[in-house]
């Protein structure tokens, strides 16, 4: 015992000898950068710094990676709550409720409660690394394939069921999410599913350009024609930052909750904090009485994420360090340092130094998270009323940077131009979306997870054959799936029940007046589409065999109705909102609206084809410039800032980094 | 005297036109930069070779040029076969790194291999994978007797096909015939060596250079043993496994063995340069590679992040590969059903 505590002080000592300490901080400096730039993500800068560890010793090499990948969440969360525009893919879920926040003018509070909980949340995973990893090998053995399928199912179903106020819309966005999934050559079989022949669908979508599509286009969209500041009220003093703060404390035990279940994901491997997100944030709806606060701006939509996102680290932490497993992706690659350090993940990391074993060196990995995490908490809580403010500046100002930013992050983590088209139609897709008020996070956990859950399924069945169904860890989870998807509805009816009479009829008054809000006739349009999607996605995949059939054949049956369902709710929508004259005459504002969402989206679109034909230097360097000068902007502020946006795209993506940029194609032309 | 100006730029041209087509080789890569195409993503073990090599080699190319490493992902690296044989310039500045087996999908019909592997540039292979089958104390196989007689096919984990995991398992098997069941899907080898140290399966088929440092602690304390090598050789490490070809009855297990050692092993992380790069500019760049491979630094280099080296060169690695398209028709036709899945559906 005196030895276990003795490493745990020794490994807190280490850190701070100049050079360790030096090392952390310029790794917290670089992760502070990758973080806020979307794109440039997380794991792939690690991989670029590996080299860099040679010269190190153990302990300087994981405070500078490690430190390096506690703090790009937590910058990652400022892009997303100020922008729209998701910092990190793991940070994608703090848009829903941050950034409309950050619209509301409580900017501040919304960092603060982000960062509060964040740190909160960091500092539970690395207890949970510093307490468990003698206890995880029976927790992860436990977990085989039949319980990671149910995992996945029940995550997707819990967080379908919650986001949004319809449970149907939930639901078949879930199921859009796992169609998405389904997309590029399933490897087992080698066939190709919905590619039209293209070799660069044979990978599938990609998570990254999915996400940015999603929630950035939308947002942009929306900033440009609401013409004003992304705070569309005054920014309010410094003090939101402390309500923010006090609110982490105000809800205590769901932080706690949260931090729990983001440990819990992130121990067991494969799942890292691209779920571990969603899941918190389910949680967090699930707990609330008032379900329709959220995605419009409610801290507890913060808070959850926040911390379920940072604690999921130090989970991840624990299968690697104990059977060199990795938890997710960054850890996989920190795997990598493990044997550049000649480290042997196991057993001997937990058997103190005296007896040949490096414990202490394990609680150091404990210490780092915690201090990096105490630095970037304080670095930003020092800076982050002048932050707040950066949502003050003009749209005009800001829309040529967000576009730079969301073109060269959907490029750059893979180098793929097609991964650019993908964002472009995820974007259409999430802004006709939050027009029909449909649910975005459960498509982006179904992307997420789908692939997980149909090798799992698989898996499950080539092992056990259809035992699986039968285990008792197996219908425990499968009652809890459930449960989650029908108990809000339950909860629904039974508040209904239990209301008051004089509060019953208040209720649907209320109800009646909400039916008679006009119903666009545009929605069923959009749930046309999605049916024409299913059925179509059922129709290819008819000749298909078992193995790539069955996934296909079930989603498609299983969203199918519920599309239809939706289909029908909408047209009566739209039959009662004619039939009653509802609908609306087309006002000025109206007018506006539509020309200056047509406006916007050809700058976005003449972007892409100015990349595309131009290339990514060029036309960075052409279309802010335009943009600011067709904003009106003066001659002196427009090329400053048009330098300072090619400066920062060369230096950093071209000069440092080598990515490969594609030529632009009349350049092309011209060579030949 | 009139001045004759427009000598100037015509004598410039001319210097040009005669100066660029022979610039010798030596001085060929002055003041230019190499670029590394990696077909998989930063922090890989592809990734990590090439970036091993890609810090040394500048100094090993006379003119030493600047060195620079690209990720091109997609499609288990055929992207960037694909790129290197029909778009990368034929210069010789641009090296691709891919896995080898995708030379003999190309033969065996998988269309959208768009390359013949005969032509490519090949600068060798920074160390073979060594394929062993490793299995759990748990699944009560000690030894090849006890798994020829095992009366239960024994569950090999395996990751998608194409992959040394799947297809060198079921190579060895069609070649020997021991009962074998092979589990297909799980997310890499880690997720493999989890499934066995569960019990889910028995154990799995892959490189020895990946499975010592990662299954290290499995193999020190027993409850993993490395029963079999596919290689023609035993690895020094492994003196007393028995080797697949010791119980090769027939010439056709023999020869499915050969694969299995060929662009699986021997040829298994290949770099190449696209066809056309002028000879002497290859040979310089194969002499390079190899020299590269025993500089001292880059071993030391090696050996700390425990990555193993024993080089094979680019003719030998061109030769293995040429091999392939000369395979007697009726052997490939098995090949094809054994490793192409839906190949017998699609025919």
């Amino acid at each position: 015992m005196v030895d276990i505590l003795d490493a745990f002080l020794q490994g807190l000592i280490q850190l701070f000898t100049w050079k360790a300490f030096v090392l952390q901080l310029a790794g917290i400096a670089i992760g502070f950068l990758v973080g806020i730039l979307p794109g440039l993500g997380g794991p792939v800068t690690l991989a670029l710094m590996l080299p860099f560890i040679f010269t190190m010793s153990p302990v300087e090499a994981f405070s500078f990676l490690l430190g390096m990948a506690a703090v790009t969440a937590t910058t990652g969360n400022i892009t997303s709550i100020l922008f729209g525009v998701p910092g990190e893919p793991i940070t994608a879920s703090m848009v829903v409720d941050g950034h409309p926040m950050a619209k509301k003018g409580e900017a501040g509070r919304a960092l603060g409660a982000a960062l509060m909980s964040s740190f909160v949340g960091a500092i539970f995973g690395a207890l949970c690394l510093a307490i468990s990893i003698p206890l995880v090998r029976p927790l992860v053995l436990s977990v085989g394939s039949p319980q990671y399928f149910m995992f996945a199912i029940l995550g997707v179903a819990f967080l379908a069921s919650l986001t949004g106020g319809s449970v149907i819309k939930g639901l078949v966005a879930a199921c859009l999410g796992f169609l998405f999934a389904l997309v590029g050559l399933d490897p087992i079989s080698g066939t190709e599913r919905y590619t039209f022949d293209t070799l660069y669908l044979w990978d599938g979508i990609r998570l990254v350009p999915a996400t940015l599509g999603l929630f950035a286009i939308p947002e942009i969209i929306d900033m440009a024609v609401a013409r004003t500041s992304i705070a569309t009220s005054k920014v309010g003093k410094i003090g939101g930052v402390l309500q923010g703060v006090k609110d982490t404390f105000r809800h205590w035990a769901l932080v706690m909750r949260c931090s729990a279940l983001g440990a819990y994901v992130g121990i067991l491997p494969g799942m890292g904090g691209g779920t571990s997100q969603w899941v918190a944030y389910a949680h967090a709806v699930q707990g609330s009485r008032d379900k329709d606060r959220f995605g419009k701006g409610a801290v507890e939509g913060v808070l959850a994420p926040g911390a379920g996102t940072h604690s999921t680290l130090g989970g991840d932490m624990v299968p690697t360090v104990a059977f060199g497993v990795p938890g997710g992706v960054t850890t996989a690659i920190l795997l990598g340092a493990f044997l550049i350090q000649g480290l042997v993940p196991g057993p001997p990391m937990l058997v103190p130094e005296a007896k040949g074993g490096h414990l202490s060196l394990t609680f150091s990995f404990v210490w780092i998270i915690v201090v990096s995490n105490i630095i970037i908490t304080a670095i930003c809580f020092l800076f982050l009323g002048q932050i707040a403010r950066i949502t003050e500046v003009r749209s005009s100002l800001v829309i040529p940077f967000i576009l730079l930013l969301i073109y060269l992050g959907a490029f750059a983590e893979n180098n793929a131009f097609g991964d650019v088209v993908v964002m472009l139609v995820f974007g259409a897709l999430g802004w006709v979306m939050v027009q029909a008020d449909w649910p975005r996070p459960p498509l982006i956990l179904g992307l997420v997870l789908g692939s997980l859950a149909e090798q799992n399924l698989f898996l499950s069945i080539d092992n056990y054959g259809m035992d699986w169904l039968g285990f008792p860890s197996v219908l425990a989870l499968f009652a809890l799936t459930v449960l989650g998807t029908f108990y809000p509805l339950f909860q629904r009816w039974r508040e209904k029940r239990n209301k008051p009479q004089y509060k019953q009829l208040a209720a649907v008054a209320e109800l009646q007046a909400k039916e008679a809000v006009p119903v666009s006739i545009w929605l069923p349009i959009f749930s046309l589409f999605v049916v024409t999607l299913f059925a179509w996605a059922l129709w290819q995949a008819w000749g298909w065999d078992f193995r790539p059939g069955l996934f296909p054949w079930v989603v498609g049956f299983l969203a199918l109705p519920l599309a239809l369902l939706q289909l029908n709710l909408d047209i009566a929508g739209a039959v009662k909102t004619i039939g009653q004259r509802l609908v609306k005459a087309r006002d000025q504002e109206a007018t506006r609206l539509t020309r200056e969402t047509v406006k916007i989206s050809t700058w976005i679109l003449g972007y892409f084809v100015a990349i595309w034909l131009l290339g990514f230097s060029v036309a960075i360097v052409v279309m802010t410039f335009l943009y600011l000068k067709l904003a009106k902007e003066r001659w002196l502020i427009a090329l400053v800032l048009t330098f300072f946006a090619w400066i920062s795209f060369y230096g950093l993506f071209v000069y440092l980094l080598h990515v490969p940029f594609p030529e632009g194609l009349l350049f092309a032309w011209f060579r030949q | 005297m009139k001045p004759r100006i427009w000598l100037l730029p015509a004598t410039i041209a001319a210097l040009f036109l005669v100066a660029i087509p022979q610039a010798p080789a030596d001085e060929f890569y002055k003041g230019k930069t190499i670029s590394f195409v990696v077909g998989f993503s930063a922090g890989g073990g592809f990734d990590t070779y090439t970036r091993l090599i890609a810090r040394h080699i500048g100094k090993h190319i006379p003119g030493n040029p600047t060195v620079v490493v690209e990720n091109r992902t997609g499609a288990g690296s055929l992207v960037a076969a694909n790129y290197i044989y029909n778009q990368a310039p034929r210069d010789g500045t641009v090296i691709g790194n891919w896995i080898g087996p995708l030379v003999l999908q190309q033969v065996l019909g998988n269309k959208a291999a768009k390359f013949d592997g005969r032509q490519f540039g090949w600068l060798g292979v920074p160390t073979p994978d060594s394929g062993v089958c490793a299995l759990t104390e748990a699944s009560g196989i000690k030894t090849m007797d006890d798994w020829f007689n095992s009366k239960r096919p024994i569950k090999i984990g395996g990751t998608a096909p194409g992959s040394t995991t799947d297809d060198v398992p079921k190579l060895v098997q069609a070649a020997l015939g021991f009962p074998m069941k092979l589990v297909e899907g799980y997310q890499g080898t880690a997720k493999v060596r989890l499934a066995a140290e569960s019990g889910e399966i028995d154990g799995g088929c892959w490189a020895w250079e990946s499975i010592k440092p990662t299954w290290a602690k499995g193999l020190q304390s027993g409850e993993v043993r490395i029963v079999l090598q596919s290689t023609d050789k035993a690895h020094p490490d492994l003196k007393n496994v028995p080797l697949a070809i010791q119980y090769a009855k027939t010439d056709e297990a023999r020869a499915l063995l050969a694969i299995a050692n060929g662009p699986y092993a021997q040829g298994a992380r290949p770099y190449t340069v696209p066809p056309g790069v002028p000879q002497d500019r290859l040979q310089l760049l194969q002499k390079a590679f190899m020299e590269s491979l025993r500089d001292p630094d880059l071993l030391q280099e090696a050996k700390k992040s425990q990555v193993d080296i024993d080089p094979v060169d680019g003719p030998t690695v061109a030769k293995l590969m040429a091999g392939l398209y000369d395979l007697d028709p009726a052997f490939k036709s098995k090949l094809t059903k054994l490793l192409i899945p839906g190949a017998d559906k699609k025919n």
